[in-house]
């Protein structure tokens, strides 16, 4: 027992509907780097949520260091030494990296006011401990996502923490953050003996960084493995419960005419700041052009601006040759445009309309869905969404539930099956598996490459790199509004990481 | 189809519950106030149904909660929250007036029509102010709208004790008589009710034939849900949420001007006793459909008449309504999240229940 950190018994977690956790039994060690794999919907962030205190578990029983936790509470987490680091920070973003640090235990001067030198003194002491070079004067909005990351890692180490728990650490940084991150994580684990769990679906991650992982699947735990002896497609066909089939897109033909061009583009973003500054880009017939940035580079705002949801403030937007800089997106729309939204609750779908209504929004004034031109021919229109339904797959309880009530997959089976079935020349996908299980992933990539080889042109976007490198035959990398590099034929991760962190703005 | 079904059941079960609660929370108020529940409940009923005359008033004051509520749903079908019904209304009463008066000598056929469109451009226009102030400057509406009301109440009673005032120095502030030519035609003697009744019950088929049955009705209601979606999908969203506003104000004023036409024959303060926001009431406990709120304003004007009724017969306050009307609310408001947690608990229950028996498979 001595050398177990954090052992669950028998731990199972229910949510209405939905048995998150199923019977987990597991022993993470002391001094170790532990993975936690899995599809999403797999119950790994449950079942971290539990350890750091967030849900009680519905049976079974948490020892953390020997101790039995009786009391589930983030609170009582922290005092057993347990530090989580959330997905989304959870950082005061006017508040200093030192302030930010040693909140909710601030060093006092006489117990009532705050002694701020103090606080500089011990996160700077912290910092250099553990290697973590933060500037503690400033405001941690004003720092990139991957040192953010750090003043949360800080955080937890304020707090004593002996267990840190990462949740999805890489999913906002750039290869080379990542790097650096795994650089701390080797560190804290070799000179502070710490134990670290990272939650993960980024298989190759797995593989560089962790000594043992355990695999989740429907909410149970199907296997812990020593990373020595596994490779992406066992820890793969263990996640999904089969072999996963990559690279069976077949993707023919060859670039047709210039269906979509941007010219030097400029937009700000809703705060008022320049986010898109001056880009100039064209996709063709036949092609898959991808965008490569990390979150907040400016890639919403442009999709928004080519699309009309948002106005541009400078330049020009072609759509076969037809220039519809600042139009609405109707009128975009009816040039010959189709648009997968980034955010498929707050703009791809309405929750509460059923699904029919959701599939015929766009069309609800073609007049075979109208009599006399105005009144609803609510048959038809369940006809026409019911065969939509069966085409794309899209698995729930039929055309007439909330949209709401689907899952994310099967949602985003929706947007997609509405934008695809516009017959649009021109295509913008913006994170189209966001959320989405691995099935439902290799159907909407089949879908967009179906789309490509019928001579669309298609803009991608999404964060996920693995994506677009295997949808896409261009790729330019977008760093703070401004296109940084332009890619063909192999993509090398190594180029475009530099490419999304401006790393190679000089010799552009 | 079924999930719907389902729907209006649990709807209907729990404005059955509400509103026996609420009546029983009214029976125990007059039982401390000191009054007879049975007996005043029974004038409550009498108020409303004995005679020709409580049965006119039941269906006139109807008629004036299903058209106001029925404005306020096509305001939230779109997303926006139409509280100025009742300036819209006192506005296009007192303007359909005059010009009533102005015409008083034309024939009926001009001088109707023409009331009746003056009553819905002045009404339209009043709700075109919020409208047009949150679409292009994003001002929240409820906020304009409860303001706007003020002034408008202020602006009336202004021109009805200036400018438009009643020759007769008796009356303080009320515009002169319509010619009784122009009149609604009575059609129970005695009573409020009017041939408005039969314009009021056009307006509310087509509102709700527009609303439920036409790809109209969809946009408006894909605008409502989710504006950025349907915005998104190429709805033209701006406009749709303005025109309805403005369509909202005008059906609002209309009421107005079928309240001075059919009832009082002048502008007075007593035209509107805050009838729109009964009709508001109406709606929201309607959920905001349009034929729950047909339904409701029949049933709210019983409650309404017979509370008159029952303070002349049993000398009860009428104050009585608006305690049962408030539960009511209360009720419908709470229904929701306590049903919900209840759905919750169980699932969560029935969820530890699944385990159990697996594990006990697992162990056998």
């Amino acid at each position: 027992m001595a050398d177990t950190a954090v052992r669950f018994e028998h731990v199972s977690m229910a949510f209405p509907g939905v048995l998150a956790n199923d019977d987990v039994t597991l022993d993470i060690r002391r001094g170790e780097v532990f993975a936690l794999v899995g599809e999403n919907g797999a119950g790994k962030s449950t079942l971290m949520n539990i350890l750091y205190g967030i849900h009680a578990p519905t049976d079974g029983q948490v020892f953390i260091g020997g101790t039995e936790v009786t009391d589930f509470n983030p609170r009582t987490a922290i005092g057993l030494g347990v530090g989580m680091v959330h997905q989304h920070f959870m950082l005061v973003p006017s508040f200093t990296a030192a302030e930010n640090i040693v909140l909710s235990r601030e060093p006092r001067k006489g117990r009532i006011f705050f002694d701020s030198a103090a606080a500089r003194r011990k996160a700077s002491a912290l910092a250099e401990e553990y290697g973590l070079e933060v500037d503690p004067d400033v405001p941690v909005g004003q720092l990139s996502v991957g040192l953010q990351q750090r003043v949360e890692i800080l955080k937890t180490l304020y707090r004593g923490a002996e267990i840190l728990i990462l949740d999805e650490p890489t999913a906002v940084l750039t290869p080379q953050e990542t790097e650096e991150l795994f650089a701390v994580i080797r560190r804290v684990v070799r000179e502070k003996h710490m134990t670290v769990i990272i939650i993960t679906h980024k298989l190759y991650e797995v593989l560089a960084i962790s000594d043992r992982v355990g695999v989740m699947r429907k909410g149970q735990l199907v296997g812990v493995r020593d990373t020595a002896d596994v490779d992406e497609q066992t820890l793969a066909s263990m996640m999904v419960g089969r072999p996963m089939l990559y690279d069976t897109l077949e993707k023919t033909g060859v670039p047709g005419r210039e269906l979509l061009r941007i010219e030097d583009l400029s937009v700000r973003d809703s705060r008022g700041l320049p986010a898109v500054r001056g880009v100039s880009l064209s996709v063709r017939a036949g092609e898959v052009l991808g965008i490569a940035a990390v979150e907040g580079n400016g890639q919403s705002e442009l999709i928004e601006a080519i699309t009309g949801m948002r106005r541009p403030e400078s330049g020009r937007v072609w759509l076969q040759d037809r220039d519809v800089t600042g139009l609405d997106p109707g009128a975009i729309r009816a040039a010959g445009l189709a648009h997968v939204p980034e955010d498929r609750l707050a703009t791809g779908v309405s929750a509460q309309a059923s699904v029919a209504d959701n599939l015929l929004a766009g069309r609800q004034r073609e007049a075979r869905f109208n009599r006399f031109g105005f009144h609803r021919r609510v048959s038809t229109v369940e006809r026409y969404a019911s065969e939509l339904y069966e085409r794309f797959d899209i698995r729930g309880a039929g055309v007439r539930t909330a949209a709401g009530d689907l899952s994310g997959g099967n949602m985003q089976k929706v947007v997609i099956a509405r934008e695809f079935s516009f017959d649009a020349p021109v295509l913008i996908v913006a994170q189209p598996t966001r959320g989405v299980d691995v099935g439902a992933i290799e159907f909407i990539h089949s879908q967009i490459i179906a789309k490509r080889n019928q001579g669309c042109a298609i803009l991608l976007c999404s964060a996920d790199l693995d994506e677009v490198f295997r949808l896409s035959d261009r790729i330019v990398t977008l760093y703070e509004g401004q296109i940084t590099g332009q890619y063909t034929g192999v993509f090398s991760k190594d180029e475009i990481g530099l490419g999304m962190t401006g790393g190679n703005r000089e010799a552009v | 189809m079924e999930r719907l079904k389902k729907r209006n059941w649990g709807y209907l079960v729990s404005l059955a519950l509400s509103v026996l609660l609420a009546f029983t929370i009214g029976a125990v108020i007059l039982l401390a106030a000191g009054f007879s529940p049975l007996r005043a409940y029974g004038a409550m009923i009498d108020g409303a149904f004995s005679g020709a005359r409580h049965i006119g008033d039941w269906l006139e004051y109807a008629m004036v909660l299903c058209l106001t509520g029925l404005a306020c749903v096509l305001g939230s079908r779109v997303g926006i929250f139409n509280v100025g019904g009742e300036g819209q209304l006192l506005l296009g009463a007192i303007v359909s007036c005059q010009v009533g008066v102005w015409l008083g000598g034309s024939p009926v056929w001009i001088a109707l029509p023409a009331a009746a469109l003056a009553a819905m451009a002045v009404g339209g226009l009043y709700a075109l102010i919020p409208g047009w102030l949150k679409v292009k400057v994003k001002v929240n509406e409820v906020i304009t709208t409860i303001m706007l009301n003020t002034v408008a109440a202020s602006l009336c009673q202004y021109l009805a004790k200036g400018p438009w005032k009643n020759a007769n120095k008796n009356m303080v502030a009320a515009t002169a008589q319509l010619d009784p030519r122009l009149w609604f035609h009575s059609l129970i003697p005695g009573s409020n009710l009017s041939t408005a009744i039969i314009a009021a019950a056009a307006i509310t088929v087509l509102t709700w034939y527009v609303m439920q049955k036409t790809s109209t009705g969809y946009e408006m209601k894909l605008t409502g849900q989710n504006p950025r979606f349907a915005f998104f999908s190429g709805i033209k969203t701006d406009r749709l949420v303005i025109v309805c506003m403005v369509i909202s104000g005008a059906m609002c004023g209309l009421v107005g001007m079928f309240r001075v036409y059919g009832v009082e024959h002048l502008y007075r303060s007593s035209i509107s006793n805050q009838y729109y926001f009964e009709g508001l009431t109406v709606a929201m406990i309607a959920g905001y459909e349009p034929v729950t709120v047909i339904f409701l304003s029949f049933f709210f004007a019983i409650l309404k008449i017979g509370a008159q009724g029952m303070e002349l017969t049993a000398g009860v306050p009428n104050q009585i309504y608006l305690i049962i009307q408030t539960v009511i609310i209360f009720c419908m408001a709470a229904e929701s999240g306590v049903f919900s947690s209840l759905r919750a608990g169980s699932q969560r229950k029935k969820a530890r229940a699944d385990i159990r028996r697996k594990e006990g498979r697992d162990h056998a």
